[in-house]
């Protein structure tokens, strides 16, 4: 039931909003109306609630309330930087729709379906992407976009359709598991725009502003992510089919958006294109743990996941905040802008720490733990050195900042401020006394939204909210699963006998 | 072979035929609505009552949009170079391969003609996704590629239940929304569907990259 007021507010909400979208007070009110209320909704999320829907349906989990919590909270955020820069008045409309998608497919007992709902989410990115003014080059990023969601998803159906259901007659090779699998992975790396499907995403940096960019290649595509560790701990992991061609594949794609991602996010020049390819690094990392065959990774992998939303989304709203106090987003003229914004530098700190990580928070432990269980002896150590490669541009981003103030790093609007800036409040006209007050602490409502999610990307990353029990979680299981492997104990052919709560880690017999 | 379901997978080859290769826009959305509509009743059981109406709703929305956005008359969309003989021929020869491969390797449970059109769906939306210069075209090709995995999907696991087939018709309505919305925004300068030219050099951002939105 607390499920079902979650998808009812989000979608509800979402709908309002394009509804009015015809008047943009009204529709941001309804949007920003609409992700407070997510996120109380999603607070208010039961992890036991199971709603049974014929032999499926949709379960919740302490997981999925963490990951809806955080999404909803991050979501509002970059809603507020949105505002605060002055861009894309649909980012709240997009980021509700894309929520309530995301909760149907991490609840959704049954993989079929829940690919199916996690494209459908990736499809709302549109909106973000179109200008205000809706123009032919938007549509053509945004239909490149579709099409890497539409391929991605039809491949990640193409994976579950095929798996799931009864394979004990089979007469395939057992290498079509093996394709099966890394249809299914590389439908993941498409979606997040992992190197080498990254054309679609680095282009997508030249029409979504920064603040939107998380909505569409982290919130939608992680779902989707996350869908696909629980098909492969169930349906591949307990395979005895040698899949190592397969598992070289999805490591050569980790490896190389990892490090070639934090190299191409350091010589941009554009805040925009630094954030897409940070992205695309991190997700690398997302990748990586699909390689991960044994069910050790589940919770680290899990577990930096959700860091990866928080820290991505601050470092967006970071990038963020920066326009709107300087007026552009591009570090050649962005010399001196933490000498000249405090509290930007700050935020700017918290990211780092929370992303980069250090020895004993739980994200880094999580993804060194990853690479351990991906890879063996000098190359995990490579590897471990190549996710520290994120260092190289934020060092970059901070000589720029301590270095000399250049003419565009005062501030883009004499109005427009880091300090906050409040004058008597006016009770004779109380609406304009609040529209003049925010118009001239835009960049200080930047600033501190980002340094807000600074914060929230930290206690992410050292484990709070109970992240690393919540990623350690076993999906919850309806029913048995649809695929069947193992024999009954009557000695026919059925569902493999699975305890209610735990996967099937059933060997297969494939001969 | 139920004949019933071979009339039902011909009609839904055809009408994809038609979306892939037809010059006018509005004939390409006719063409890709049959193939929508009708690709949920290939399936044997047929699906449950509830499902099957969401299917058909969505499918009849998508195509709506899509015939808004395509508003006007002689409205053109890219359609196929080679000509709709040389579609038939792709989606025959991709029939005959999804038809014969009945399961992909293990018992299937659901009809064969299921695949077969699926097959065909997906090999006639290569061209159009991979090559598509407007953004009907290739929004066009998506929904066939929607449609044949689904109709795949449908044959290897047999008839979808409700909760799938709800799931399956949201994602085809939202498909369908934004490939319309998308090309509303190409068609916006009042040409045509036609992709913005690929800049082959990079050009220099200017702080004024993301005009601030009208207020």
């Amino acid at each position: 039931m607390s499920l079902a007021v979650y998808l009812v507010v989000t979608l509800g909400f979402a709908a309002l909003t394009l509804g009015a979208r015809g008047r943009p007070g009204l529709s941001t009110a309804f949007g920003l109306v609409g992700l407070v209320a997510a996120t109380v909704a999603a607070l208010a999320i039961d992890p036991t609630d199971v709603v049974a829907i014929g032999r499926s349906g949709l379960a919740a989990s302490a997981y999925a309330r963490l990951f809806l919590v955080l999404g909803s909270l991050v979501g509002l955020g970059l809603a507020l930087a949105a505002l605060a820069s002055g861009t894309r008045r649909d980012a709240p409309m997009a980021t509700l729709a894309t929520l309530g998608i995301a909760s149907l497919t991490l609840t959704l007992t049954d993989p079929r379906i829940a690919v199916v709902s996690a494209t459908t989410g990736g499809l709302f990115g549109v909106w973000l992407i179109l200008a205000p003014g809706a123009d032919r080059a938007g549509a053509t990023l945004g239909i490149r976009e579709l099409r890497a969601v539409v391929v991605a998803g039809m491949m990640a159906i193409a994976a579950t359709a095929w798996i799931g259901r009864d394979l004990t007659q089979l007469a395939a090779q057992p290498v079509v598991f093996g394709l099966a699998y890394l249809c299914f992975a590389l439908a993941v790396a498409v979606r997040f725009g992992a190197i080498p499907f990254h054309l679609w995403a680095a282009r997508l940096t030249d029409a979504a502003p920064e603040t939107a960019l998380p909505i569409i290649t982290v919130l939608a595509p992680a779902s989707l992510a996350i869908v696909a560790l629980a098909w492969i701990d169930a349906s591949i992991a307990p395979l005895l089919v040698d899949l190592e061609l397969e598992r070289i594949v999805v490591l050569a794609i980790a490896v190389a958006s990892i490090v070639l991602a934090a190299l191409a996010a350091f010589v941009q020049d554009d805040l925009e294109h630094v954030v897409g390819y940070s992205i695309v690094g991190d997700a690398g990392v997302v990748v990586l743990a699909l390689a991960v065959l044994e069910p050790a990774g589940w919770a680290p992998a899990r577990l930096w996941i959700l860091v990866f939303i928080v820290t991505r989304s601050a470092f967006a709203a970071w990038a963020g905040g920066i326009r709107t106090t300087f007026g552009t987003g591009r570090t050649p003229d962005l010399g001196g802008w933490a000498i000249r914004s405090p509290i930007l530098a700050i935020a700017f700190g918290l990211i780092v720490i929370a992303g980069v990580g250090l020895p004993g928070l739980a994200a880094f432990d999580a993804r060194s733990s990853l690479v351990r269980l991906a890879l063996d002896g000098p190359a995990a150590s490579m590897v471990l050195l190549g996710t520290l490669a994120p260092l190289a541009y934020y060092g970059r981003l901070l000589v720029i900042g301590l270095g000399r103030p250049s003419g565009a790093t005062r501030p883009a609007d004499r109005a427009i401020e880091w300090r906050p800036r409040a004058r008597r409040p006016d009770l004779t006209s109380p609406g304009a006394w609040l529209k003049t007050t925010w118009q001239g602490n835009r960049a200080f409502s930047g600033a501190v939204i980002a340094a807000m999610l600074g914060v929230l990307a930290l206690a992410t990353s050292v484990g709070a909210f109970g992240g690393p029990a919540a990623a350690a979680g076993l999906p919850a299981i309806v029913e048995g699963p649809s695929e069947t492997f193992a024999p009954t104990p009557s000695g026919g052919i059925g569902p493999a006998p699975v305890e209610s709560g735990l996967p099937s880690f059933q060997p297969i017999p494939t001969r | 072979m139920n004949p019933a379901l071979a009339g039902v997978a011909l009609a839904v080859v055809l009408g994809a035929v038609v979306a892939g290769s037809a010059r006018s826009a509005r004939a390409a959305v006719l063409g890709l609505v049959a193939a929508l509509v009708l690709a949920p009743l290939l399936a044997d059981p047929t699906p449950q009552p509830f499902g099957l109406a969401a299917r058909l709703i969505a499918a009849i929305l998508a195509g709506y949009l899509l015939w808004v956005a395509a508003r006007g008359s002689g409205v053109r969309t890219g359609g196929s170079r080679l000509g709709w003989p040389a579609e038939v021929l792709i989606a025959s020869a991709a029939a005959v391969v999804g038809y014969g491969s009945e399961g992909l390797g293990a018992p299937a449970l659901g009809p064969a003609l299921a695949q077969a059109a699926g097959f065909a769906l997906a090999a006639l939306s290569i061209a159009p996704i991979a090559s598509g210069r407007d953004v009907v075209r290739v929004g066009t090709g998506l929904l066939l590629l929607a449609n044949g995995a689904i109709l795949v999907r449908t044959a290897l696991g047999g008839t979808p239940e409700a909760l799938e087939e709800v799931a399956i018709a949201g994602m085809i309505a939202a498909l369908g929304g934004a490939v319309a919305v998308l090309a509303m925004s190409a068609r916006a300068d009042g040409t045509g569907f036609e992709l913005a030219a690929d800049r082959s050099v990079r050009q220099r951002r200017f702080a004024d990259a993301h005009p601030l939105d009208p207020q």
